[in-house]
């Protein structure tokens, strides 16, 4: 290397990428948990830019909320409707399907589980299950218009399922305000559901939602990873035209992924509703939709990595709920955090598959 | 009567917003990059929009702030999208969510909420105010006078200059035009970043001009009422400012509707603008016009290295 080569200005220099074939497992990782790193580094920036002391940050999020035996239980309780959520997301995306409508189908599924409160519909002991049942079907059935609008006349899913979004959110606003509303006071909730109506606790204090989020878990990882409808799921994600000219049913196989998805979502507002604020409220589904799509994306699609990643984003909603309490920062900081997260964790994808080298002697 | 002339004179107000949104996604997604967060940009416009009024109490400069406060948040897209080589579904959403998240802080953090600012003054169109109904219509303030010609200039640069069919050529065909020498990422970030500008002014007119304060996450899906107005409007902007039009004429009709007092509940009234974007929408897929009009390379990353 010359002398001249030396002295110039690192921006003379031209840089090429090059395709990486192959990285070692190893690699991957380490590349995959330093952007995490990174992104959590960029938020705690962002927190004591906010006015949270840089010292409380650590208390705060790994103390108080890990390593407490309470607001531990309170993260995983919190993980159950996000672990959903992201099942759902995960099962759309493979259909390669942009369901952005979690928050219209899990408003509707809190809606249809209410309903049978409100009109009492069968027997005490029966409550529950007609409960959950509601919520899935009318979950399901808040995903039916645009999937098959989709199948039939290629409307766009993601301007669709959106604006149902808005849709979904009035109507709960119409009955919260309406119809519906608790007439003890004013707030628009729905009145308080009756002790029978709740998800019960099971041992040690539990909420019964948990392991009802991990059975369904395990379901989705056997529907994508070893059913007959996940294996031409596969053929349908890699490539759509080949698993249609094999004969693989794609309209069938993406309809029943998406109305499955749909009705995980409805199954996830039942969980808020019953499990956490025990009525409906008036904006129960904040910040739901946006996490199950993010947490599909940051597990890849994974059912299994899909369950880790909400615990990690159920860290930020109870951090982010004593942060509000505690130094009034509004709880959209969880979204921005959710944001940042995801863009390192996006970013981290370009270094493992991309390679950067300098070019030498180019001018 | 006075009605219909109260409705007529409120539709330009509530267009405009969408007009210059989906204006500025067309400029973006004419040389190829999928845009869709405008919901976000146009709620950082609005709140930067209404943060510089507090600060300089200047309503054009505030405008302008709020434009380049957007194209500054666009910078982090392009980042995501030209360098990064992210999806570009993914990329528009997280940028969504990004800024949501970010308007909502800086809003609450620096206490912009709910502070009312006065907006632009109105002035008529001598001679056109006094026509009998349709006289409201030209009683506007000047960012509405002005949207038409940001509509002439931005056709012209589109299809009347080097600059614009270059622009064009990479939306189309990145590989031919990287081959004829066109810097395809240096244009597509041009693109993005003059999008947001419009985008960022679409939300702070809003904002500052329309609502005349900040609430969160005011701009209630209609950025996304734009990204759907632009499938619509087949990328062509005149096409997108008729149905801007179009969609202005529906809000506006909301406030005289519950003015009125017509017996149904205000929220299935508040349903009507994303009911009537879904509905255009299946329209547009049944009358299944020629998608040729869409940009060829819309939504993929340019890769030289990676030939696809």
């Amino acid at each position: 290397m010359s002398e001249y080569a030396v002295k110039r200005p690192l921006l003379s220099y031209k840089f090429s990428l090059e395709i990486r074939q192959q990285m070692a497992w190893y690699w991957q990782a380490i590349i995959l948990a330093a952007s995490l790193l990174i992104g959590l580094l960029i938020s705690g920036a962002i927190l004591v830019a906010a006015g949270v002391p840089a010292g409380e940050l650590l208390n705060e999020f790994v103390l108080y909320t890990l390593l407490d035996v309470q607001s531990l239980q309170s993260v995983i309780f919190q993980a159950s409707p996000l672990i959903l959520v992201g099942l759902a997301g995960c099962l759309a995306f493979r259909a390669r399907f942009w369901n952005l409508g979690l928050e219209g189908q899990m408003i509707f599924g809190a809606i249809g589980a209410t309903a049978i409160t409100m009109w009492e519909v069968g027997h005490p002991a029966m409550r529950l299950p007609l409960m959950i049942i509601a919520a899935l079907v009318c979950g399901l059935l808040w995903a039916v218009v645009p999937v098959l609008l989709r199948l039939k006349l290629g409307v766009n899913e993601i301007v669709s399922t959106l604006m149902l979004n808005y849709v979904a959110i009035n109507f709960l606003l119409h009955l919260m305000y309406g119809a519906w509303k608790d007439p003890k006071d004013a707030f628009p909730y729905s009145p308080k559901y009756e002790a029978f109506e709740l998800l019960p606790d099971v041992f040690g204090g539990l909420s019964l939602s948990i392991p009802l989020a991990l059975v369904i878990a395990v379901v989705v990882f056997w529907f994508v990873s070893l059913s007959r409808a996940g294996l031409y799921l596969r053929f349908v994600d890699q490539s759509p035209r080949v698993a249609r000219a094999l004969g693989v049913p794609t309209a069938r196989i993406i309809l029943i992924t998406v109305l499955f998805s749909g009705a995980l979502a409805g199954l996830a507002g039942l969980m808020v509703a019953a499990g956490q604020e025990g009525r409906l409220t008036h904006s129960f589904y904040v910040g739901y939709g946006f996490s199950g799509i993010l947490i599909a994306f940051l597990a890849r699609n994974n059912p299994i990595a899909a369950t880790c990643a909400a615990l990690l984003i159920a860290t930020l909603f109870v951090g982010g709920r004593s942060l509000q309490v505690f130094y009034q920062i509004p709880f959209a900081m969880v979204q921005l955090i959710q944001a940042v997260l995801v863009i390192c964790v996006a970013s981290s994808d370009f270094f493992i598959r991309h390679r950067i080298r300098r070019i030498q002697g180019g001018d | 009567m006075a009605l219909i002339s109260s409705w007529l004179g409120n539709t330009p107000e509530f267009a405009v917003p969408f007009a210059l949104a989906a204006l500025g996604l067309i400029i973006t997604e004419k040389s190829g990059v999928l845009a869709l967060g405008a919901e976000g940009l146009m709620l950082v416009g609005a709140v930067m929009g209404i943060g510089a009024y507090l600060s300089i109490e200047n309503t054009p400069l505030a405008l302008i702030a709020a434009m380049v406060s957007a194209s500054v948040v666009s910078l982090l897209f392009a980042l995501m999208v030209l360098v990064m080589r992210i999806n570009q579904v993914i990329s528009g959403l997280v940028l969504v969510f990004f800024c949501q998240g970010l308007s909502t802080w800086i809003g609450s953090q620096f206490g912009w909420v709910n502070r009312p600012v006065p907006g632009l003054s109105e002035f008529a169109v001598w001679g056109l105010a006094d026509i009998p109904i349709l006289g409201r219509v030209f009683i506007q303030n000047a960012v509405v006078y002005a949207t038409p010609l940001i509509f002439l200039l931005s056709v012209w640069a589109l299809y009347r200059t080097t600059a614009g069919l270059r622009l064009r050529a990479v939306g189309e065909n990145p590989q031919a035009g990287d081959a004829a020498g066109i810097p395809v990422l240096g244009y597509r970030l041009a693109a993005i970043v003059i999008g947001a500008a419009l985008i960022g002014l679409a939300g702070a007119f809003i904002s500052v001009l329309s609502t005349k304060l900040w609430i969160a996450n005011m701009t209630g899906g209609r950025g996304w009422i734009a990204v759907a107005l632009v499938i619509f409007a087949r990328w062509s902007p005149w096409k997108a400012l008729a149905g801007a039009l179009l969609f202005g004429c529906i809000e506006a009709l909301i406030p005289q509707l519950a003015a009125s007092g017509i017996k149904l509940s205000q929220y299935f009234v508040f349903m009507a603008p994303y009911l009537i974007t879904l509905g255009v929408m299946i329209w547009v897929a049944v009358s299944k016009r020629d998608s040729s009009s869409q940009p060829g390379a819309l939504g993929s990353p340019f890769i030289r290295e990676e030939r696809t």
